[in-house]
């Protein structure tokens, strides 16, 4: 089943003369349920992909469709509601509200969500039960970036998006975030709707968990390839 | 280079730059105003005193002094000089109008100074008249001009030979209930004593001016010693153009030390949170700036001249800003041109001013030679790593269960108050300082509001008040009441523990003259003891159920009084009916009749007539006033307001820029994010108002109590105004934040997710 297609989108940036086509012309679709790799190097529209499909910015032109409705023209406020149920995000840096607890920062999306999960149990499916009343600043960055998927999941969304999620960890720390990442794909005990999981990166290891690889340079899809037989988090050599 | 930074630096936090100098200026700009102007009345007014002879003894007898009690006084160890003077209240002939007509026979004591044009005073001359240019102008009346005035049906016709300011009639009112002059109405003139003596007959002077630097206490043992009796005599401190001109200047120091430590406070304070946010954001330049080899005491330099630079222009700024206030008030025209009279209005700053303003810059220097100081600690790569905010602490009602009911809004606006708690502070200060402002200046107007209510449309019940001559029989007196339907009263004074004191004995049976006790409620006067004004009550430390003895000037009587209450007066004095007069056996002479009728036959028992318009129309010039300076510093308070709210509004949104644009990537709409900022400066406004509204009571109260010495005002607070203030603050509150919330819409999720670089 399609959870996602685009069709013909462009995306160009202004600045003064200076034109930037960060996508030119980009069509894919996207299943249901599976864990997708897009590779490219900095500056070759990866980011940008996700960040349309997340509903953070719109295509100059073409059309986005999420679960079968379109997003390219939605208004700012339609937008924001799209985030706030379909998509969860993962960033690099963690993006967490530092005035807040693990359990707040989770919690807040239930003042958002329709269909939020329960946030104590988001907690315990990350392992963060013991720190549940501390603040951002008093974790490590692995146990920070598992604040901030839970946060993601505890929306229930259909989509996670991640940016570099492992790029400021340790690669043992990484290996523990994409093991909880491929898990989701497979829906756990809270949901049993299976997530789509869309990683960007340019680590070239964690193409191997996909089920499907897409790589990007100067704004065009390069390939689409599918994986049949993905390696698990485990099998990969880091 | 750094040279250019700065200037590029300034560009970058142009709107913190400048509201930065605004409130430095007006805080500076207050200050200088402030003292400036009880500075220059001081010095202004000295020198017209000096220059005119302004009197520093006044001493009186009804019957008149010849030249030898002159003599007498003058040969006094003492005293400088001394002049016999008479000053009467005359009307001028076809009018209601009235003149002070004085004569002083030694003019170096009590004189005056000529204005433009006009011939010098000139003792021998028979028919001159040296008359006020305020009136003279209001009037246009001419040099060369006649004037004819009566007095007692005498009347006395003189040319104006000359334009004149006095210092003894500094502030021209006609007696003490008038609040302001009415040049138009009331003037005075000079004529000599060679013309009194052809007019009169005789010579006739009830009253000797001193020059003298003795104290009071010895300057009357001296002069009742010369006489042989206890003679009235009275200082500086108990004559209007003296005590009002000094409560001005007490006026002045007050407000210069009062508002000013406001606005500069919270200029000072805005300096701190701003300049170390600067420091913190620039933390990596100078972390750069030091790896590139730059030492310490260059990068310091570079960052304090932000501050100097602010603290120039402020300073700058201020003085343009205290010179144009000092001027607005301190001119012929300004607001103090309607109450003083007198021919110069220069500006003066006093001294200490200039090193208080070179203390402020000081300051500014250190703080920012502070904020910058704490950002170069240890090595280059130290600074070259961004600044880390202090630990999350646990709020005490984290603790409790509550807690965990809250939304995420407030907890998230809690913390972010707890954590960032100097810009809170300033947010509330700001607030608090904006409502004890306005607060205290509408309850100002409410207090001078209710003043004016209950003494001038209610105490005085009367149309008309008749001067009767001293000459006038009690019985002829009674006759003249009781034929306008009147109530009448003897005014006087007598001598109480050394000091001279105004005692009024009323017989009230009409109610044209009602009088107001302590909570401004009227009541009656019973017959079982006086009443006692506050000013004098706080003179003499006087209480309730005191007793005290009065000893009447002239005579070698004393009398036993019992103080049955404390009162609230407009004229400095003490209140007794008539009936207790008689149960003490004081026998005293009755010179005015309040009445209800308008047209008040000409007698020879009649001085002059005063009708209650003239007095209600000098008021309406200082209530006129009143409203201006409320509208003025409710003006500047939300002025002082929007900038702190808006600078700290700014700042706080910067702050907080990651945060909310991780809450909209996370699915919170533009709308919730605003009114999250909003609720947050609500809270404070709401607590800045919880403590600011009591503060600016208290403040009024002492106001208040400092402009005591000139008028008996109970501080009063409508509730209209406390709704107002309310209403305004929050109003004001609300619109900034808003004006800032909708910054929120601008937030760009892109550009400020992809990481700390």
């Amino acid at each position: 089943m399609k959870i996602v297609e685009f069709k013909n989108v462009s995306k160009t940036y202004t600045n003064g003369d200076h034109i930037l086509k960060a996508l030119d012309d980009v069509s894919l679709e996207i299943e249901k349920g599976k864990l997708i790799v897009v590779l490219g190097p900095s500056g070759a529209g990866k980011s940008t992909l996700l960040n349309l499909l997340g509903g953070l910015d719109s295509p100059t032109s073409g059309k986005i469709i999420v679960d079968g409705k379109d997003i390219s023209s939605l208004t700012k406020n339609e937008l924001a509601e799209y985030r706030a149920n379909k998509v969860g995000f993962i960033f690099q840096f963690y993006n967490l509200i530092p005035t807040l607890t693990v359990l707040e920062n989770i919690s807040l999306v239930n003042e958002i969500s329709h269909n939020h999960l329960d946030t104590k149990k988001m907690i315990d499916e990350v392992g963060l039960l013991d720190h549940i009343n501390n603040f951002p600043a008093e974790l490590s960055g692995g146990e920070q970036q598992r604040v901030s998927i839970a946060r993601a999941l505890a929306k229930n969304p259909q989509i996670i998006l991640c940016d570099e999620p492992t790029g400021a960890l340790d690669s043992e720390t990484g290996v523990m975030i994409l093991k909880l990442l491929s898990k989701m794909c497979k829906g756990s005990e809270l949901s049993d709707d299976k997530k789509t999981v869309i990683i960007v990166t340019h680590n070239q290891n964690i193409a191997k968990i996909a089920d499907a690889v897409i790589r990007v340079k100067n704004g065009r899809i390069k390939s689409y390839e599918i994986q049949d037989k993905p390696l698990s988090v485990e099998e990969v050599e880091w | 280079m750094l040279f250019r930074k700065t200037f590029r630096t300034i560009r970058l936090y142009l709107a913190q730059f400048i509201s930065m100098i605004v409130m430095t200026a007006i805080g500076i700009g207050v200050f200088v105003g402030f003292n400036m102007e009880w500075y220059s009345i001081e010095r202004n007014t000295n020198k017209f005193f000096d220059e005119t002879g302004f009197a520093d003894y006044r001493v009186f007898d009804e019957i008149g002094f010849s030249s030898d009690d002159l003599e007498k006084i003058k040969n006094i160890d003492g005293v400088d000089d001394a002049t016999r003077f008479l000053s009467v209240n005359t009307t001028v002939k076809g009018t209601e109008k009235v003149l002070a007509l004085a004569v002083s026979e030694n003019i170096d004591v009590s004189g005056f100074v000529l204005i433009g044009d006009g011939e010098e005073y000139n003792a021998d001359s028979e028919d001159g008249i040296w008359l006020s240019k305020q009136y003279a102008d209001k009037n246009n009346i001419k040099l060369g001009d006649t004037i004819t005035v009566v007095y007692k049906e005498i009347e006395i016709s003189g040319k104006v030979l000359g334009l004149i300011k006095s210092g003894e009639f500094l502030i021209c009112l006609p007696d003490e209930t008038q609040l302001m002059p009415d040049f138009n109405t009331y003037g005075f003139a000079y004529i000599s004593p060679k013309m009194l003596k052809r007019t009169l007959g005789f010579e006739y002077y009830p009253q000797i001016n001193i020059s003298s630097n003795l104290d009071k206490k010895k300057m009357s043992e001296k002069i009742d010693n010369v006489f042989e009796k206890t003679m009235v005599i009275l200082s500086n401190d108990e004559n209007v153009s003296y005590v009002q001109t000094q409560g001005e200047i007490e006026e002045g120091k007050t407000m210069a030390s009062v508002l000013p430590v406001l606005f500069l406070a919270i200029a000072i304070l805005t300096m701190v949170t701003t300049m170390h946010r600067l420091a913190i954001n620039e933390k990596t330049q100078i972390g750069i700036l030091k790896a590139l080899g730059f030492k310490d005491k260059k990068i310091i330099a570079h960052y304090t001249s932000f501050s100097i630079l602010i603290g120039v222009f402020g300073t700058l700024f201020g003085i343009i800003i205290g010179y144009l206030m000092g001027y607005l008030i301190m001119n012929p025209n300004g607001t103090l041109g309607i109450y003083f009279d007198m021919p110069e209005w220069k500006l003066y700053v006093p001294f200490f001013t200039w090193i208080i303003l070179i203390l402020i810059n000081a300051l500014l220097i250190v703080i920012g030679y502070l904020s910058v100081k704490s950002m170069l600690k240890g090595s280059a790569s130290d600074a070259l790593r961004p600044y880390t905010p202090k630990k999350m602490k646990a709020m005490a009602i984290e603790k409790t269960k509550l807690w965990s009911k809250l939304n995420f809004g407030v907890k998230w606006n809690m913390r972010d108050i707890m954590r960032h708690k100097a810009r809170s502070f300033m947010t509330l200060f700001g607030i608090l300082g904006c409502t004890i402002l306005i607060i205290a200046s509408l309850g100002m107007k409410d207090t001078m509001n209710d003043f004016v209510d209950i003494f001038y449309e209610g105490a005085i019940n009367y149309e008309t008040r008749i001067n009767v001559s001293e000459t006038a029989t009690n019985e002829e007196t009674k006759e003249l009441a009781s034929k306008y339907e009147g109530d009448y009263a003897g005014s006087t004074t007598v001598k109480i523990n050394d000091q001279t004191i105004g005692l009024e004995i009323y017989n009230i049976t009409h109610n044209r003259v009602k009088f107001i006790d302590r909570n401004m409620k009227f009541f009656e006067l019973g017959d079982n003891g006086v009443y006692v004004c506050e000013r004098i009550a706080k003179k003499l430390n006087i209480k309730v159920g005191d007793k005290l003895v009065f000893l009447p000037y002239g005579t070698n009587k004393s009398y036993e009084i019992i103080v049955e209450d404390i009162i609230r007066t407009l004229s400095e004095t003490i209140i007794m009916s008539e009936k207790y007069a008689e149960k003490i056996g004081y026998d005293y002479h009755i010179n005015l009749v309040f009445t209800n009728q308008k047209n008040i036959e000409a007698n020879k028992n009649i001085v002059n007539t005063q009708s209650k318009s003239s007095i209600i129309k000098s008021f309406d010039t200082f209530m006129g006033l009143m409203n201006l300076m409320v509208l003025l510093l409710i003006v500047a308070a939300l002025v002082l307001g929007a900038i702190v709210l808006y600078n700290l509004g700014v700042m706080s949104f910067m702050e907080r820029y990651r945060e909310m644009s991780t809450l909209k990537v996370v699915g919170f709409k533009d709308s919730k994010i605003g009114s999250l900022l909003i609720s947050q400066n609500l809270w404070l406004t709401i607590v800045g108002i919880i403590i600011g509204v009591p503060t600016g009571v208290f403040l009024l109260k002492y106001m208040i109590e400092k402009l005591a010495s000139e008028y008996e005002m109970k501080p009063t607070v409508n509730i209209l105004t406390y709704i107002l203030t309310i209403w305004l603050i929050i109003l004001l509150s609300f619109v900034i934040s808003l004006f800032i919330s909708k910054k929120s819409k601008k937030i760009d999720m892109v550009e400020s997710l992809k990481g700390i670089d």
